[in-house]
């Protein structure tokens, strides 16, 4: 196996989030109560399948888990062997050469994924996913339920018609669940779960808030391991305790002033993916006195929509339908981003341009143009987020040598 | 005749400008086949297709990066560059995330009086057909408010009428290239002006050029191709498999026959009758679940004894390409050889392309 | 009766006369080197042979250049010519790979000799010719003698880049670093390699394997295919004559 290229992790509580992962993984494979395993993807609301016991194995994440581990060119190589093109979403070909690779593709970290019983995709994130998943289904040929909901471009939206249509969504999505488990919906159960989820995810916003701080407390190297149980286990106690934790330590590296890097020099965004299979680029910028402070993607600066109805499922169809993510209007992104770098401190933005990941891929030039419209320096790398193949180490140093001199240079 | 249907794409915006200098109508740009384009009609206004040209993307280039869909693109860059400067709106469908993307950057970069963006839902349901009623209605009531005028019930039945008459003109046409009355290129010519021509006039067109092919003596046909296509907007593909020998007799296609299969069925709510034909009979596999789609395109394909099957899809349709692999399979177990393009749509891209297409016709001659 | 073929490559171009059932005369002429068009290229090849052209009953072109052949009757795909030539020369043969400068494709033969499918490269140039003679000219090597090198290597680098750019950028490194003639050789041989392999892939590979092409002379890209797919090849002594010998069989059954 390849070298670890993982990043170095500063803070403690990070260091928890990889035994985490490997629980999830392991309990799936073991159960034997018989619960049913849904393979989803990101997106779905896992607090519904919780409340039926539903095992979901978030199959994307164990996408970045094989990168990370250094096996994407191998899975990649494999699906791409069963046809899949190399235009396609990096994670669905390490999917599908995980599935139909046989013995051409490498061992499977965690000793493989459990067996679907069906699966679940959400249509409002991106084509890929969809076609990703129509494609598990023929290979699996097991039921799939695809999640409807109306994309709104407007970033949010009050209109009736939406709301109906996403209710109606989510309760034939139950209908759907309750014939796969064959039991009712435990609507006090969904509750307790959505306001659990709420209440991280409100923690998740106010440690995003508390990275404005300078020193900065933590870097994206960080930021990128710590959402994962706000991704895979939401709606759960022990996803709660671990924000709560986090935060105490974020608070107290800031109260300290225990920054990333002893002495800040400059602090960066980086916009679009991580490389899964070398985090390390995170920490790259460190020995130069510089930080990585804040990512844009899974960013969120606002708390949690208050609940607007006392039936859950009435509740996530209107919170769902007003607030969904990667649906904003195209200017409202920009500005986004905009206001992070003034927020956040930013002297310099890395962009990530993820050519597989077409969703954040497409909007990277508008971003480059605003950023440059703005006097913000920035500089673009084209690399996969998961096809290791696509990466050239010394280019890309090349460039971001290049890149911390210039900006360096202009702040002077 | 086919050289005059191909001046008229070429002449799409003169022929624009003309109608609009004649009728003082409004036209509207529209993407995909999921706009209902009666609706535009109705209200007096000429939907027209966005459609890209075989050249640099030099101004798109800075809006988009380059992995992805050169068609939409490169119908950005034609707008970018003035050559659409007559649109007065623009109606985008949630068809792709592309298209999605190209809806903001379209807004942001370009000075477009109208925009608006038709939400398509994506799975197939009873609901799903009753949500995109509502949408259209919505898109209706979007026009009206826009232009100031009723869209009137009459003049909706009307527009349904003509477009219906266009699908039927246009499937007699796609009769006729199976029997090789007209070629695949023809056929392809005749969709694509369907698309920016007035329908009513077209529909004249179409009814003197389709008499004229029926008188004609019918060549022998070359190797019988099924062509299943992401978007090819301009016949340059098709030319080129006729060239090598083939008789493109059946397509599975968004500028071809996902446009003209299936009229709109006479209802006393015309909305869902309008919902229904652009949601479940367009045959994308964007929206439906590929298996029904797959049924489809072996129906045409034993309907028209295809020989052999070719597969373009333009680079970075996710849609198209997750579904090759299995379309692929299906069409070889039933026994049809199958030749695949993953295409940029470049000049210089043709010549290789000639290489394999001549390799498969002679292996299909054996 | 005398029949001619000629393969217009994207460097090389070879020239095959057949009389009867006997190859007269073959020639390949790498372009690059001299400045000769196909019609001068043919000329020397029939005044070494003895041959007039009016004695040349039938003329087939194929290859990339195929189409700008005036005195050809007639062309022929790659594809055909490639699977014509390697079925006539082992009439064994069920896959054929002809590896070229520019372009690598897989065919599959029935028992009879009949193309039943094929599979060509994308226009990407890591795992052709030219790829292989770039990186020969990087490591000062002859094209003739990387194969060799490669063979003796103690262990191979990893080349991981799908890009042949990228991947020069990382041979450059390597060598950079201190790392063996001969390990990054066998590297680049195996990514050579593994991408034909992959072109395979879209086929269902049954032997026997013929290897057809100027790459085809390169014995370590011929013993990783070997051990990729279990199996031995065969190669003809004169691989890149392969296509123009299918072009003047096919020219010889137009006269017959």
């Amino acid at each position: 196996m390849a070298e670890s290229t993982s990043a170095k992790k500063h803070l403690e509580t990070t260091l928890l989030v990889p035994a985490l992962r490997r629980k999830y993984y392991a309990e799936s494979l073991s159960q034997t109560t018989g619960q049913k395993i849904c393979w989803c993807s990101n997106g779905i609301p896992s607090e519904i399948l919780d409340a039926f016991g539903i095992n979901a194995v978030f199959v994307e994440n164990y996408a970045t888990v094989c990168a990370s581990k250094r096996l994407s060119s191998g899975f990649c190589r494999a699906g791409e062997r069963a046809g899949f093109s190399q235009d396609v979403c990096g994670y669905a070909r390490i999917l599908m050469g995980y599935l139909l690779g046989g013995t051409e593709a490498p061992e499977a970290p965690y000793g493989g994924l459990a067996k679907a019983d069906f699966l679940v995709v959400n249509s409002y994130s991106c084509d890929s996913r969809m076609g990703w998943f129509a494609t598990m289904q023929r290979t699996l040929n097991i039921p799939l339920y695809v999640l409807d909901a109306p994309y709104q471009p407007g970033g949010g939206c009050m209109d009736e018609a939406n709301i109906v249509y996403t209710e109606s969504q989510l309760l034939d999505f139950v209908t759907f669940l309750e014939g796969q488990t064959r039991s009712k919906l435990d609507r006090e159960k969904l509750r307790a779960g959505i306001d659990l989820s709420r209440r991280s995810a409100d923690i998740q916003t106010e440690i995003y808030e508390m990275r404005k701080a300078v020193p900065s407390p933590m870097s994206a190297g960080d930021a990128y391991t710590v959402v994962w149980p706000g991704m895979y286990m939401a709606g759960t106690k022990e996803c709660d305790d671990f924000y709560a934790r986090l935060r105490a330590e974020v608070n107290h590296r800031i109260v300290n002033k225990i920054g990333v890097v002893p002495e800040e020099k400059f602090r960066l965004l980086w916009s679009g993916l991580p490389f899964w299979y070398n985090m390390a680029l995170l920490n790259y910028f460190e020995d130069f006195g510089g930080v990585v402070a804040i990512e844009n993607a899974y960013f969120r600066s606002e708390k949690s929509f208050p609940p607007q109805h006392h039936d859950p499922i009435k509740d996530m169809a209107i919170t769902s339908t007003i607030k969904r993510p990667y649906a904003g209007d195209l200017e409202q992104r920009l500005q986004l981003t905009l206001d992070i770098v003034k927020d956040y401190r930013i002297d310099g933005v890395i962009l990530a341009y993820n050519p597989s990941c077409r969703l954040m891929y497409l909007l990277q030039p508008e971003l480059k143009n605003a950023l440059d419209c703005h006097g913000i320096p920035n500089v673009n790398i084209e690399c996969d987020m998961a096809d290791e193949r696509t990466y050239s180490e010394g280019q890309i140093k090349t460039r971001l040598d290049a890149f911390i001199e210039r900006m360096l240079v202009l702040r002077k | 005749m086919d050289i005059k249907l191909d001046l008229l794409r070429q002449n799409r915006h003169d022929m624009a400008r003309l109608w609009k200098k004649e009728t003082g109508g409004k036209v509207v740009g529209v993407f995909c086949c999921n706009v209902p384009e009666e609706l535009i009609y109705a209200a007096g206004m000429l939907p027209v297709r966005l459609m890209g040209e075989k050249e640099e993307a030099s101004e798109a280039d800075l809006h988009f990066p380059s992995n992805c869909c050169p068609y939409v693109k490169r119908s950005f860059d034609q707008g970018l560059k003035h050559r659409y400067d007559y649109l007065d709106g623009i109606i985008v469908p949630n068809t792709c995330d592309m298209v999605r993307a190209m809806y903001g950057t379209w807004k942001m970069n370009l000075d477009i009086p109208f925009a608006y963006f038709l939400e398509v839902p994506q799975r197939i349901s009873p609901r799903g057909i009753e949500f995109f009623r509502e949408r259209i209605l919505d898109f209706k009531g979007g026009l009206e408010e826009w232009s100031g005028c009723e869209i009137t019930a009459k003049a909706i039945e009307d527009a349904i009428e003509t477009y219906n008459l266009n699908r039927r003109l246009l499937q007699s046409a796609g009769r006729f290239r199976q029997d090789g009355l007209l070629s695949g290129v023809e056929c392809q010519n005749m969709v694509i002006s369907s698309m920016f021509m007035p329908k009513d006039e077209h529909n004249r067109l179409m009814g003197a050029f389709l008499e004229e092919a029926a008188r004609r003596d019918t060549p022998p046909l070359g190797v019988r191709l099924l062509i299943s296509a992401s978007m090819l907007d301009n016949s340059d593909f098709i030319r080129l498999l006729e060239e090598c020998g083939g008789s493109v007799v059946a397509d599975d296609m968004p500028a071809g026959s996902r446009y003209f299969f299936y009229s709109v069925n006479h209802s006393s709510d015309p909305f869902f009758a309008l919902a229904e034909r652009y949601l479940v009979q367009v045959p994308c596999p964007r929206k439906m679940l590929p298996r029904d789609r797959f049924e489809f395109i072996k129906q045409v394909m034993e309907e028209t004894g295809a020989e052999g099957a070719v597969i373009h899809n333009l680079k970075a349709c996710d849609c198209h390409l997750y579904e090759y692999p299995y379309l692929k399979k299906m069409l070889q177990d039933l026994g049809l050889p199958v030749l695949f393009f993953r295409g940029e749509e470049t000049e210089a891209e043709q010549e290789t392309q000639r290489d394999d297409i001549e390799a498969f016709i002679e292996m299909i001659r054996g | 009766m005398i029949c001619a073929g000629i393969d217009i490559g994207a460097v090389n171009t070879a020239v095959v006369v057949l009389e009867g059932d006997r190859i007269t005369g073959s020639r390949v002429l790498d372009s690059f080197e001299e400045s000769l068009d196909p019609r001068q290229v043919t000329d020397l090849l029939l005044e070494k042979s003895g041959i007039r052209w009016e004695d040349v009953r039938a003329f087939v072109a194929t290859g990339r250049g195929r189409n700008g052949c005036t005195f050809a009757q007639k062309t022929g795909s790659d594809v055909a010519c490639q699977a014509r030539g390697a079925y006539w020369l082992f009439p064994s043969a069920r896959t054929i790979m002809n590896l070229g400068a520019e372009a690598s494709r897989v065919v599959s033969l029935d028992q009879h000799g009949r193309v039943i499918s094929f599979a060509t490269n994308d226009k990407c140039a890591a795992g052709s010719g030219l790829f292989l003679d770039s990186m020969a000219h990087l490591m000062n090597l002859d094209v003739s003698e990387i194969g060799e090198f490669a063979l003796k290597a103690g262990s191979a680098i990893e080349v991981s880049s799908r890009c042949a750019v990228f991947a020069e950028s990382e041979v450059i490194s390597h060598i950079h670093k201190g790392e063996s003639r001969e390990n990054i050789l066998a590297g680049l041989h195996t990514a050579v390699a593994d991408r034909i392999f992959e072109l395979s892939c879209k086929l269902t590979f049954m032997p026997d394997l013929v290897l057809t092409g100027g790459v085809a002379k390169n014995i370590a890209v011929v013993k990783l295919i070997e051990k990729k797919l279990g199996t031995p090849a065969l190669v003809p002594s004169n691989p890149g004559i392969v296509g123009a010998l299918g072009a003047a069989l096919i020219a010889r059954s137009i006269r017959e």
